[in-house]
């Protein structure tokens, strides 16, 4: 097991810039998690440091040592691919074990390792076939096996559960984070798909434009994003977002848009007339029976939780099972909804959104979070 | 009336494979016919007889040019595809400076028409003092543009995490080639080597300019002074001589049909 650190890396293709000063320690034992969507860089951080791209600048260290240059069999790490990458005119054991054999492992610490992993990943019985005659699931798992049997300093993993079918995708990401807990070899994991970023890493990275947007642990980046992009790629269904503007009055604050306006306290540092945006999650907002008629009556009120209320009119309605996604037309603004299935308000129905002030992100016009709106029982009023 | 229209269909099929198999056939037999019989059309010999090979066989070293022709064609082939992957194996993989000068040049290659180049290369062999040597049946063959290309093309579709996967298994490029490109591109090796092979086996114009010594004769060339130079005397000994020329290719054919087809029905369609 080892600790890999990033120290300013940049990796352009000609002019143009892929990756842009990323720096970055992974603890020893860790599961970072890098997610991102396509062209963030995530694959091509993956794999400077594999070996198998040259970074521009800066110095990666695997257990302190710099492997910058050093080519892709001397780093001691395993990748598993996004189309798992086996060799298909070979058995699943010559695919497990071709790696030991190129590095003279002795024959029988290779029977041992390859029974091991076969053992846990379930494999003992496919052996003697070869990848053609697996499913998704078994070519994923002899993947795996293949980077497990190799007892790397670090596991590498590229969007690996992108070509499996959703049943099999949480299966495998179950297995994926049990393994990883119980060898505790340090993991660095690219996906696009935050549900897997969430449930998988002890850290994520959301990285954007090549650049990291925001580090921390799951809940950190769900409850406390640095900014709307990390607002808005973490988290399903996405954060609802309103653009407005804000007004001082007396030495307070609120938050207009659309005639829809809310103190949010002395906190936000902000000048009068600066264009923000609010955020809040669809669980973070309560439907109850409306106080007016109209849903273009937009005053909005202080409901019981001391959060604002807005009233709104129920656009549609996406039943679930246990929750239903409501997208409520209110205030000039479509918000959506996570409410319990099984008392979902009817389509067209009269509503009061009641905000949960506690909830509520502000953003800067540039994206930045402004305030940290959850501190302090006054910021939003 | 659809049956009918059938019949007449493998009919004409039937006339069509007859024109092309039907010389071919009549050439064999009449190998093994005495001169009196050679004239006629008949496909079964009335007095069969090995004469026109022993004739052959004694008037010229046809033992010889079979194993010059052997040699020639088996080193060239060999060379074509070892050396040539690697090429194509670098063009498609590797990064390097001037990548794309060396593809636009193979390819430049491929629009010189060979008997351009032949008088220079003449010229180039005699300088070198390599008239009459087995250098200078091979070496100018040991790179063919075509055999990169299609190579190249073939390599390129082999998905690139299969390399990255086995250069992070602890394999160097060369091993990669050979034992991970390599048995996944057997069909695009396989035409190039039936193509290489024949078109050195039956090449004649380039023998016929560099080599002079009948020991070093290559089998068509041999045949083709054998045959017009009036040694062979009867029409028989000639097409005795040709046969000789055919076999190795059919018998090579056999063993490659498989991998020929798969390639001709294949190209362009991933595996």
């Amino acid at each position: 097991m080892a600790s890999v650190s990033f120290e300013h890396v940049t990796k352009r293709f000609g002019t143009t810039s892929v990756v842009e000063d990323f720096d970055l320690v992974v603890e020893d034992g860790e599961l970072l998690v890098l997610v991102g969507g396509s062209g963030s860089g995530k694959s091509t951080i993956l794999r400077m440091l594999a070996g198998l791209e040259q970074p521009s600048s800066g110095t990666i260290r695997i257990d302190g040592h710099d492997v910058t240059s050093q080519a892709p069999r001397a780093r001691d790490v395993a990748m598993v691919f996004q189309d798992y990458a086996l060799y298909p005119h070979m058995t699943v054991r010559e695919n497990l074990s071709l790696g030991l054999r190129l590095r003279n492992v002795d024959k029988a610490e290779i029977e041992r390792r390859v029974l091991w992993a076969s053992g846990i990943l379930g494999l003992a019985t496919l052996l003697d076939r070869k990848p053609k005659a697996l499913s998704g699931g078994q070519r994923q798992r002899v993947a795996m096996g293949r980077a497990m049997v190799r007892e790397p300093l670090v596991f590498l993993f590229d969007e690996p559960l992108s070509n499996l079918d959703a049943a099999l995708r949480a299966q495998m990401r179950l297995e994926i984070g049990s393994l990883q807990r119980r060898l505790r070899t340090t993991t660095v994991y690219v996906t696009h798909d935050q549900v897997e970023a969430m449930t998988l890493g002890d850290r994520i990275v959301v990285l954007a434009g090549g650049r990291i947007q925001q580090v921390g642990r799951p809940i950190e980046l769900y409850r406390a994003p640095a900014n709307r992009f990390v607002a808005g790629f973490i988290g399903t269904p996405a954060m609802n977002f309103m653009d407005g503007a804000i007004a001082r009055e007396d030495g307070r604050a609120s938050f207009v848009s659309h005639g829809v306006s809310w103190t949010i306290g002395d906190s936000a540092a902000v000048q009068d007339g600066t264009p923000v945006t609010v955020g809040i999650r669809p669980e973070d907002i309560r439907v109850g029976a409306s106080h007016h008629a109209a849903p273009d009556a937009v005053d909005a009120k202080r409901s019981e939780d001391g959060g604002p209320s807005i009233a709104g009119r129920v656009l549609l309605v996406e039943r679930l099972g246990a929750s239903s996604h409501v997208h409520v037309e209110a205030g000039g603004h479509r918000l959506m909804v996570t409410v319990n299935g099984d008392s979902p308000p009817e389509l067209g129905a009269d509503v009061a959104l009641r905000l949960r002030h506690d909830r509520v992100h502000l953003f800067a016009p540039d994206g930045a979070a402004l305030c940290d709106t959850r501190s302090g029982d006054d910021s939003i009023g | 009336m659809r049956r009918l229209g059938r019949v007449t269909l493998y009919l004409l099929l039937a006339i069509a494979a007859l024109t092309f198999i039907y010389p071919f056939l009549w050439m064999t037999s009449s190998t093994f016919k005495p001169p009196i019989e050679v004239g006629t059309l008949s496909l079964i010999p009335e007095h069969p007889t090995f004469d026109n090979y022993r004739t052959m066989w004694a008037r010229a070293p046809f033992g010889r040019a079979l194993f010059n022709s052997m040699l020639v064609a088996t080193s060239i082939t060999s060379a074509v595809l070892v050396l040539g992957s690697m090429t194509a194996y670098a063009m498609a993989r590797l990064h390097f400076r001037g990548r794309p000068v060396l593809n636009a040049a193979t390819m430049l290659v491929l629009l010189v028409p060979g008997q351009l180049t032949l008088i220079p290369l003449y010229t180039f062999i005699v300088q070198l003092g390599w008239i009459d040597t087995y250098a200078a049946l091979i070496v100018p063959y040991l790179f063919n543009a075509t055999a990169i290309l299609l190579l190249r093309q073939f390599f390129l579709q082999i998905p690139q995490s299969l390399i990255d996967s086995a250069r992070m298994d602890g394999m160097g490029e060369l091993r990669i080639l050979f034992t991970i490109v390599w048995p996944l591109a057997r069909p695009a090796l396989a035409i190039v080597a039936i193509f290489t092979f024949m078109g050195s086996w039956n090449e004649v114009l380039w023998p016929l300019l560099v080599v002079r010594d009948a020991q070093l004769m290559t089998l068509p060339q041999l045949l083709t002074v054998f045959a017009l130079g009036g040694g062979a005397g009867s029409v028989g000994v000639s097409l005795a001589s040709a046969m000789v020329l055919v076999v190795p290719v059919v018998i090579a054919y056999m063993f490659l049909q498989r991998y020929f087809i798969e390639s001709m029905a294949g190209a362009g369609i991933k595996g």
